[in-house]
């Protein structure tokens, strides 16, 4: 009798799922996600796709971050590059959605290999100040140039529509949302079970070895720069056209530091972690705030003070996280399948998986 | 690795627990209740004068049901902060939506311009604390209603005044003038909506300049107005970023008539800038509660019952109070005209406001179906030893 999963051919053995309970999960998360828009209120399902956008980006920006190791402030602007364009290709040159959603994806990724270039000369915190340049300049285009972007004023995108149904409402994005979601997540488990997606790993684990052992240390974190741009210029573009207007206010530092939370608190370098980051970090703000309009009738005294106790709250949470569980979410979660794993004995034989 | 376990059960039960008190129920609703929807910023940029705002608004609904609320029914708000985050005001708006309310009063011209569509689409009337000219459009936006004087008629108002000032104080060629804006479409609006063509046609010559949020010095900007030879500086931001502005521009000696537009025109720019502030000029669509008018003394006399001190509080809360009022006078006629009370014909009724008498706290407001900007004039005033005392009758937006 077999006592374990075993791998006969390297088929199964190099499967994305390779273990029957991997599998069940996939499905039931699969099968929650489908069930989901038909009972939850608008209020959820706008929260659940500014996760999935969150998603998105969040897993752009841990390619770069969390698998290369480039630290990027840029994220705000990298989304609203992908923002702004798709939405000013369709309302100024008249392109379909799909067109202008795609093309932005690209566009975004040459702004990014090209605010990407000072990585040949910097590293670490010196990169991520140059990213920061990234970040002010195309805040500053963006606000300065009112013939392109409109300037400070807001910018009205045309609702995109399939099969003559607007996709922008909270139940017709929600499909969008996460077929794109899962798609980006897909991509990037794979990206890193190839060569180039080893190379990115190599470049953040040691450079100089990996020049050593053939890997194009530049032309890497080009690449990553240009792969992670073109996932955040999606976020960016989903953006625009979830919520049929943008303006740059959408797109600050705040953003990029945000987006830095998630993949933080999620657990930087994997994918699960970019959707509990994303999902933790879109959620405990409204938690924490729809906990506070429950305490305005029971408790007004306390309640007064609350505003402020939800920035404190969120700050305390993040500190928490780095300090106990500094692999986040995604470690937690693996804590917690150990600890059924052996189920009710204490230890298990050999290593965690 | 024994007291991380306890941590993370201890921060995970947290965040369980206010998951729970978050999905609970919300509370019980009487059946004849008018739900009314507010954001305020309590903790963002624009704090500063968002919490009087706040308060304004939530004491006119107080007052109200004290007193049998509209029509023998109650009004219930239900708000929250949003920290002046676009996404915020998202959720917040479907939430609330949700939940019945009839009416969303937002805040900023962010929040309000990612709102402006949609509101339109759910027939939601919303008022704004933003300003923003277009937003008057009934066309553009046939939801949103302005009840004060918009940014670009108050800044129309304050540069005829300015060409006139610079006339009669025997100035020479053309006034000229630095315009200090907060970096957001709030900041611009003024200018880009209309401003900047009034004053090439009056032949003021108007130079913007930009203050980044946050700055704690604008010493750069006032060495280039200086040079630039402007003898006004007109802001157009909150009172803490003005009043650092104003301090600045004293220190380093800058000989000029300071403007403020609305939002920094109030109590709170006495309270920051202290002596720095005598001699400016306030455009101001809604009385400070010092001044002696039947619609303000309503107010002293709600915050006097319950022991305040209305020397505290801004024209803001003259303002947020004054906006419920004219949202509760639209359900008023809805009432009154035994019709059903929904969005559509609460915006129908606000339609029909002609010359609404707001006992001197603001000018009477007029609203017609393709016209949403309440008001079109103001008064200036001067603050003068701790107080504004009004410069000119009220003015009308050329």
């Amino acid at each position: 009798m077999e006592s374990g999963v075993f791998h006969t051919d390297y088929r199964t053995d190099m499967g994305l799922r390779r273990v029957p309970a991997e599998r069940l999960r996939l499905g039931l998360f699969a099968a929650a996600l489908l069930v989901f828009p038909f009972l939850a209120s608008p209020y959820w399902l706008n929260l659940a796709n500014q996760i999935a956008i969150a998603t998105i980006g969040a897993l752009g920006l841990n390619i770069l971050v969390g698998y290369t190791g480039q630290v990027s402030l840029g994220q705000g602007a990298f989304m609203a590059v992908g923002a702004y364009t798709s939405a000013l290709l369709t309302l100024r040159l008249g392109l379909p959605w799909g067109v202008s959603i795609v093309a932005a994806c690209f566009a975004t990724a040459a702004v990014g290999v090209f605010f990407g270039l000072p990585s040949l000369r910097l590293k670490g915190l010196y990169l991520a100040i140059s990213t920061l340049a990234a970040q002010e300049i195309v805040e500053w285009v963006v606000t300065h140039w009112p013939a392109l972007t409109g300037g400070v004023e807001a910018v009205v995108v045309p609702a995109p529509r399939l099969f003559g149904q607007r996709l922008n409402t909270d139940f017709g994005f929600y499909w969008v949302g996460i077929v794109l979601a899962g798609a980006t997540a897909l991509f990037t488990a794979n990206l890193f079970r190839s060569r180039i997606g080893r190379s990115f790993v190599a470049v953040r684990d040691q450079d100089i070895a990996a020049s050593v052992i053939g890997v194009n240390v530049f032309g890497t974190k080009l690449l990553a720069f240009a792969t992670s741009s073109f996932f955040v210029g999606l976020a960016g573009a989903l953006t625009a056209y979830y919520r049929n207007i943008i303006s740059w206010e959408r797109f600050t530092l705040e953003t990029s530091v945000l987006y830095l939370a998630m993949i933080i608190v999620g657990g930087l370098g994997t994918i699960r972690g970019s959707l509990f980051g994303a999902a933790l970090i879109t959620l405990l703000p409204a938690m924490i705030a729809t906990a506070g309009r429950e305490l305005q009738q029971s408790a007004p005294a306390v309640a007064a003070l609350l505003p402020s106790v939800q920035q404190a709250a969120f700050g305390l949470v993040i500190i928490l996280f780095l300090v106990f569980e500094p692999a986040g979410l995604s470690k937690l979660w693996r804590n917690v399948k150990d600890y059924f794993y052996v189920w009710p004995f204490a230890y298990r034989r050999g290593e965690g998986r | 690795m024994r007291s991380s376990r306890f941590a993370f059960t201890a921060a995970g039960g947290l965040i369980l627990s206010v998951a729970l008190v978050a999905c609970g129920g919300s509370g019980e609703r009487a059946e004849n209740e008018i739900l009314i929807a507010v954001i305020f910023d309590l903790t963002g940029p624009t704090a500063d004068v968002g919490l009087d705002y706040a308060e304004g608004v939530q004491g006119h609904v107080e007052w109200l049901n004290a007193r049998g609320g509209v029509g023998g029914r109650p009004v219930r708000l239900i708000y929250q902060d949003y920290g002046y985050q676009v996404d915020r005001a998202e959720q917040l708006y479907t939430q609330f939506v949700q939940e019945g309310a009839l009416i969303f009063m937002g805040w900023g011209t962010g929040d309000t311009e990612a709102l402006r569509l949609r509101i339109a689409e759910d027939r939601i009337p919303f008022s704004s604390a933003s300003l923003s000219h277009v937003l008057g459009d009934a066309h553009e936006s046939p939801y949103n209603f302005l009840v004060a004087t918009s940014y670009s008629d108050q800044f129309r108002i304050v540069l005829r005044w300015i060409a006139e000032d610079h006339r009669a104080n025997g100035g020479e060629g053309n006034a000229r003038v630095a315009f200090m804006h907060n970096a957001s479409p709030f900041g611009l609006s003024p200018w880009v909506q209309g401003g900047e063509d009034y004053a090439r046609e009056i032949g003021v010559h108007v130079t913007p300049y930009e203050m980044p949020r946050g700055a704690t010095d604008y010493t750069a900007e006032f060495s280039r107005i200086g040079q630039s030879g402007a003898t006004y500086v007109v802001f157009q931001n909150t009172s803490a970023p003005a009043a650092v502005a104003l301090r600045n521009a004293r220190g380093l000696g800058i000989d000029a008539t300071f403007v403020c537009l609305n939002w920094c025109a109030n109590a709170l720019l006495w309270r920051l800038a202290a002596d720095a502030a005598e001699g400016v000029v306030g455009a101001i669509p809604w009385a400070p509660l010092t001044a002696d008018v039947p619609g303000v003394r309503d107010i002293r006399d709600y915050l006097e019952s319950r022991g305040d001190d209305y020397g505290d509080k801004t024209n803001a809360y003259t303002q947020g109070w004054w906006t419920m009022a004219v949202f509760v006078e639209g359900i008023r006629r809805v009432l009154d005209a035994g019709q059903e009370l929904t969005g559509e014909n609460i915006k129908r009724a606000l339609e029909t406001i002609d010359g609404l008498d707001t006992g001197g706290a603001g000018p009477p407001l007029t609203f017609t179906p393709s016209d949403h900007r309440g008001s079109k004039g103001l008064r200036l005033f001067r603050a003068e030893d701790g107080r504004w005392t009004p410069l000119t009758e009220v003015l009308t937006a050329p």
